[in-house]
């Protein structure tokens, strides 16, 4: 048990500490070595994920709760809890924070040790949402992810990172709004904002006052989906995500817009059960996100681009998985949040190396890269079939599993809908590879190299997991079976 | 109506109200720094509904506590707003928000 | 103490109309830094003290030199300024669209019945226990938030090397 509570505590006093070691060590040694450093951290992140999932399931734990300062004598004052989902999380968060370093070694040049600061503290930001017990809480560490986001965004302070950075600020400070008027509302009704002292709020109160919740239910759907990036509120996403650098690119897209977002809408499914407006809600934003993500993924041709609005489509394959209101919903849901991060990551990936290589990110000026970069064409391509849930990839298995959540609680047709986007999705997909990576070779592209280190190493990995998950994926269906969660 | 106008409601009224307000500026206008005042208007009714909540159900001490982190982060997305908007003063040479086109699409 | 509120609360609507409208953007501050004292005061008759002197200090004294030291540094010429931004075109309407919004949220709280309760709880606890004991967390994301201020500052103020 002791162990565990070592392992609990790596969430958030290891990346205090790679601050405080990144601004104390002299500063030549740590620019040569940052990646070092960070990947530690995010290696140690990984590595205590997994083993607090194995050592919860061995002692049958459903939730561990554990406090940082651990001279309080008072009950009830554990503040942190971990329960397994928030470990699934915590492990993309991990897998995520790794790629990104192993990026930004080779796109990151100068401001490094303010990158390896911004990024720590991203880690605390969205480490602390998924461990924390009260909802204002919760807000607290949103709003530290969204300033940490903001700042990484323009930190090379180019025109188009500092425009993505007001766009996305602004649109944030709406949700900011939005759900901070939901917390005092709902805080009328009850007495606190803690998870356990809001379950029962629906249940407790008369009619004039249930209105109140309705409103401050729609609040925080409307603030988390602004974070999220689903539609109508995407038209920030696009341009942050373009115009940052890569490496955080693969951050915000990754992992920033689901916990943000996804985490948030996911505690509203679970504090306020049952509600039949949420689930319609959610079902409305989540169609409307993935038709309009892959429509307008059509017409782009900045690479980048196409990518954050594939994102912005996956967040409303997700959210028709929480809409289902259903546990297989829910673990397809949380299935699709491990395999976008492991698919999205990948794209962003090769636009790193497409960026070193080639120089420039316009996919009409490319063409026929497939037998000067084979890596990356590889990576890509398979990228591309798990998006598109082509089996056996582990995007196929997340589709699945969210399909035959909306066929089962009686929305055949959203089922429906959600497979015929799939086509959407291939048609933008395949239009990025032929013209990225197949067909000619233009002239001042014939002497393009294989990009060399830490890219290459990323991709490799990362479509070593999205396979190995994508065939490993029927041992944790089984595995889920028998504890009788499907 | 046997509802009597006490001055809660008065509040949350008046709340609404300033939260429209602040929404309305930060959408029509086109002075990147007048966004921010938008959202302190809102923010400033945000505060409102807290302690407005913490007088009507006894914890006036949690409330006080959220009130006040909230309005540490509110400080430091100022500073951080700020800054961002003087870059792009430097940039572009005034603060108009027409002047964000690059990004398109 | 009702008439204090209802006073208070008419002052603040119209300096927070008013720094919405205003033209100039260092009359629209200071229009924001008097709405702030006129919430300090409706917070500590609420009987939230310490949130008050907070808002006062931070919102109407911290917030408010943050925005005058930014708009002096991107000082422009007072022509240039009305013939740019021509706000009042935008914003003329905002008196109206609040009318419309009060008559229709009345009409929406008294067809609802959204009803606070009249009467006050007394409150039990003191801000300084509640603050330090139990709400931790929010004392480190403040203190992760503060940082990043910092850091924000020295990244987007430091002079470029090129």
């Amino acid at each position: 048990m002791n162990y565990l509570n070592y392992a609990a505590a790596v969430f958030l006093l290891i990346p205090i500490a790679a601050i405080a070691i990144n601004n104390i060590c002299p500063k030549p040694y740590m620019k040569k070595n940052f990646h070092t450093l960070t990947g530690t951290v995010a290696v140690f992140q990984i590595a205590a994920a997994a083993y607090a999932l194995c050592a919860m399931n061995a002692n049958g734990l459903t939730a561990y709760d554990f406090s940082i300062l651990s001279n309080l004598k008072i009950t009830g004052s554990a503040l942190f809890r971990l329960t397994p989902v928030s470990l699934i999380f915590l492990l993309c968060i991990g897998m995520v924070a790794f790629v990104s370093v192993a990026v930004a070694s080779k796109t990151v040049e100068s401001m490094r040790i303010s990158y390896v600061n911004l990024l720590m503290t991203m880690l605390i930001g969205m480490n602390g949402m998924v461990l924390v017990k009260d909802l204002f809480t919760l807000y607290v560490f949103l709003d530290v992810v969204g300033i940490s986001s903001f700042v990484l965004i323009s930190l090379f302070r180019s025109t188009k990172a500092l425009e993505g950075s007001v766009k996305y600020l602004v649109i944030s400070e709406f949700a900011t709004i939005f759900i901070l008027t939901a917390l005092a509302f709902i805080f009328m009704q009850t007495g606190s904002l803690a998870y356990q002292d809001i379950g029962g709020v629906l249940e407790g109160a008369d009619g004039s006052q249930k209105n109140l919740i309705y409103l401050s239910i729609a609040l925080l759907i409307a603030g988390f989906s602004i974070k999220a990036g689903a539609v109508p509120f995407h038209s920030w996403l696009p341009d942050a995500h373009q115009s940052a650098d890569t490496a955080v690119s693969i951050l915000l897209s990754g992992i920033v817009i689901k916990i943000a977002g996804v985490y948030g809408l996911f505690m509203v499914v679970s504090l306020f059960p049952g509600v039949r407006a949420v689930q319609i809600a959610l079902a409305a934003i989540g169609v409307a996100s993935i038709l309009t993500g892959a429509l307008l993924a059509l017409r782009q041709t900045h690479f980048k681009r196409i990518v954050a609005y594939s994102s912005v489509s996956q967040i409303g394959y997700i959210l028709l998985g929480l809409s289902c209101g259903t546990t297989v919903g829910l673990i397809g849901a949380v299935a699709h949040v491990f395999s976008h991060a492991a698919f999205k990551t990948t794209l962003f990936s090769n636009a790193a190396a497409l960026h070193e290589q080639v120089g420039t990110l316009d996919i009409d000026k490319m063409g026929g890269l497939q037998s000067r970069m084979p890596v990356t064409s590889l990576s890509s391509v398979v990228a591309f079939l798990s998006t598109a849930g082509i089996p056996p990839f582990a995007g196929f298995w997340s589709k699945l599993l969210i399909i035959i959540a909306l066929w089962t609680s009686g929305s055949a047709v959203l089922g429906g809908v959600a497979l015929i986007a799939s086509i959407f999705t291939c048609a933008y997909l395949l239009r990025l590879q032929k013209k990225v990576f197949f067909g000619e070779t233009p002239e001042h592209l014939k002497n393009v190299t294989e990009v060399k280190g830490g890219i290459k190493f990323v991709e490799i990995a990362l479509t070593v997991i999205t396979s190995a998950t994508g065939i490993l994926f029927p041992l944790v269906l089984i595995y889920l079976q028998s504890r009788g969660l499907i | 109506m046997d509802q009597n106008m006490n001055f809660q409601t008065v509040m949350l009224i008046v709340g609404f109200l300033m939260i429209i307000a602040g929404c309305y500026c930060m959408i029509r206008t086109y002075h990147i720094l007048k966004i921010f005042i938008g959202v302190e208007i809102a923010m400033k009714a945000v505060t409102m509904f807290l302690v407005l909540a913490g007088y009507v159900n006894g914890r006036a001490g949690l409330s006080q506590a959220y009130v006040i982190t909230a309005i540490v982060l509110e400080v430091v997305v100022a500073v951080v707003f700020a800054g961002v908007t003087i870059h792009l003063y430097k940039k572009y040479g005034n603060m108009d928000i027409r002047n964000l086109t690059q990004l398109k699409g | 103490m009702e008439v204090i509120i209802y006073i208070c609360l008419a002052l603040l609507l119209s300096f927070c109309i008013l720094a919405a409208m205003s033209q100039s953007l260092l009359k629209s501050a200071i229009f924001l830094a008097f709405a702030s004292a006129t919430l300090g005061v409706i917070l500590f008759v609420l009987g939230a003290p310490w949130a008050a002197v907070i808002e006062v200090s931070a919102c109407s004294g911290l917030v408010t030199v943050i925005f005058i030291s930014a708009i002096s540094l991107s000082r422009i010429k007072k022509e240039e300024v009305q013939k740019l931004y021509a706000d009042k075109k935008q914003m003329k309407y905002l008196p109206y669209i609040l009318i419309i919004a009060g008559i229709v949220i009345i009409v929406a709280a008294l067809a609802g019945s959204v009803a606070l309760p009249g009467t006050a709880v007394e409150s039990t606890e003191d801000f300084r226990e509640v603050f330090w004991n139990s709400r931790q967390a929010d004392i480190l994301g403040q203190i992760v938030s503060i940082l990043i201020g910092g850091i924000a500052v020295y990244v987007l103020m430091r002079e470029s090397k090129d």
